[in-house]
């Protein structure tokens, strides 16, 4: 594998990878804040659904998305199947609800009374929301991270949904898969090691961050 | 119209879900401008009541005003909110520094940011915490956090200050500067100060009008004399040493922690003369510590002595007993006065 595609394999992750972790965090933290500041009936088996989520597998998470965007799919209109935007959508899936638990369990832990006395002080329930937001920052960027991490780790996905197209859907999981499948072993390893390594110092800051927490 | 009347509660009910506990206040009403202090037991619910006055919780019957709007219905809660600050017991601080913490409630209402430091600074000197705006929180003691939770209330200036045993976690000698400061920021800003605590003696200091809970219920709202202790009983009458030899009798067979009230009208005063009569059960000394009007041509008279009381004397019988500042004085009262609240 040359260099120039195998940069394009790392940027293709980090851009598809980066961007299906904000916008799963986009919409896993407010929804985690709502579960966490109330009560209702349902909670525990919406929370119970979150967990199984987290543990589909991801081939399986490719293949619904690939009935949805294939052409005579109910979204094949937008021709979407075999793009990086797809990929983007099928991570999004894969990561939300991992980020929703962790971003839940991070908000549930905040002192109950960081809502309240923001309210006390005149915060309306958007200021007061952001303040235990605030409270929980660091739990909430590792809750991110972690989605971040499990997005560029996964191949299933990527490989259903982006088709593994040299120079435009080939991300790093994808071209490890292809490498392997040529023989060319030396290639997989060296994309290995770099999203091994990539990986690794997610998980460093994750642990250094949940450490410093504790 | 602005009203003078800071709170209006008529036949509020509050009951938290889940829970056989229900708050209620029948007629209350709390003029702006004035210290007010909720005493009773630990779950008579004060810090509910001051929730509600808080406009944090909503109750579940009755009618609420504020300032003569209701904020539940009158589209304002947000507003109103911010014309209120609430201390609540064991405050929490926000991450950061005290001066993060200080200027929160400035920020949520908007405010020119150029004018913080002075404000923090300002604030800052009443609580005794000069200097310390850049401190971390989490390096403070916990009477440096309930002088900071104060600060962050009193900066916003608001109308109404709502503090939930202010004084728990300071030492005795910080006490009586912080109570200062509460009495002078209600003197200075003319603020309603509403506060809850367990001591009587702090309650009557520092408060114009006092509202005793139990139960869930306002008892009282006047100046009665409130005393508690273990009961002993005889089986016929019962009695309660507040302090050691100044026993307090009433009927009834009582042998549980109680709390007793004796409306200062049933108290009676003795003339110098009068006082050589033995009246036994009930009668006790001191020295007439502080004189106030009262309406229709009547006092408050605070004597102090083994224990404290309040008389409510007509102004005639203050001058036929000669009842003047510092002078001694013999009171008595018959044990059916003394009133067991619970």
């Amino acid at each position: 594998m040359i260099f120039t595609e195998l940069a394009q394999a790392i940027w293709v992750s980090l851009k598809t990878s980066g961007a299906a972790a904000i916008i799963a965090s986009a919409m896993a933290v407010p929804l985690a804040l709502f579960l966490s500041a109330n009560e209702f009936p349902g909670k525990r088996f919406l929370l119970l659904l979150n967990q199984t989520w987290m543990a589909a597998p991801t081939v399986v998470i490719g293949l619904l998305l690939y009935f949805l965007l294939s052409r005579t799919g109910p979204l094949g209109s937008f021709g979407l199947l075999y793009s990086q935007t797809a990929m983007t959508m099928g991570q999004t899936i894969l990561i939300l609800p991992l980020i929703i638990g962790f971003a839940y369990t991070a908000l549930s832990q905040v002192d109950a009374r960081a809502r309240i006395t923001a309210l006390s002080l005149g915060a309306s329930p958007a200021q007061a929301g952001w303040m235990v937001m605030k409270e929980a920052a660091f739990p909430l960027l590792v809750a991110i991270l972690a989605g971040f991490a499990r997005a560029i780790s996964e191949v299933g996905v990527a490989m259903m949904l982006g088709g593994n197209i040299r120079g435009y859907t080939r991300n790093i999981t994808t071209a490890i898969a292809l490498e392997s499948s040529k023989g060319e072993f030396m290639s997989g390893v060296i994309l290995g090691v770099i999203l091994l390594s990539l990986t690794l110092g997610i998980n460093l800051l994750v642990n250094l961050g949940l450490r410093s927490r504790d | 119209m602005i009203s003078s009347r800071a709170y209006r509660l008529e036949q509020v009910r509050f009951q938290y879900s889940g829970s056989g506990f229900e708050l209620q206040a029948e007629d209350l009403e709390i003029e702006a401008g004035k210290i007010i202090a909720l005493v009773g037991p630990n779950g008579a619910g004060k810090t509910t009541m001051l929730m509600l006055l808080g406009l944090l919780l909503k109750p579940g019957a009755g009618t609420l005003e504020f300032f003569g709007q209701n904020p539940w219905t009158d589209g304002r809660l947000l507003d109103m909110r911010r014309e209120l600050a609430l201390v609540t017991h064991h405050p929490y601080l926000f991450r950061g520094t005290i001066f993060d913490n200080l200027v929160f409630g400035l920020k949520v209402r908007g405010m020119d940011r150029a004018g913080f430091g002075a404000l923090v600074r300002e604030t800052l000197a009443m609580v005794e915490l000069d200097g310390f705006a850049e401190a971390p929180v989490s390096e403070l003691s916990a009477g440096q956090a309930q002088r900071v939770a104060l600060a962050r209330a009193m900066i916003l200036k608001a109308k109404v200050l709502l503090l939930d045993e202010p004084t728990a976690n300071i030492d005795a000698g910080m006490v009586q500067r912080m109570e200062a400061v509460i009495t002078e920021f209600n003197s200075r800003f003319q603020t309603t100060i509403i506060f809850s605590t367990h001591n009587f003696s702090q309650a009557f200091r520092l408060a114009t009008e006092v509202m005793h809970f139990s139960d869930g219920k306002q008892v009282k709202y006047s100046h009665e004399n409130f005393f508690s202790g273990k009961a002993e009983t005889d089986g016929k009458m019962s009695w309660i040493e507040p302090k050691p030899g100044a026993r307090i009798v009433f009927p009834g067979k009582y042998n549980s922690h109680v709390t007793c009230v004796i409306s200062p009208e049933k108290i009676e005063a003795l003339s110098v003369n009068e006082s050589q009569k033995i009246y036994g059960q009930n009668q006790f000394s001191g020295t007439v510590s502080r004189l106030e009007m009262a309406e229709n041509n009547r006092a408050l008279v605070r004597v102090s002595g083994d224990l404290n009381f309040r008389l409510n004397l007509s102004l005639q019988e203050i001058e036929q007993k000669k009842i003047a500042l510092s002078r001694k004085i013999l009171l008595r009262f018959p044990p059916e006065a003394v009133e067991v609240i619970n």
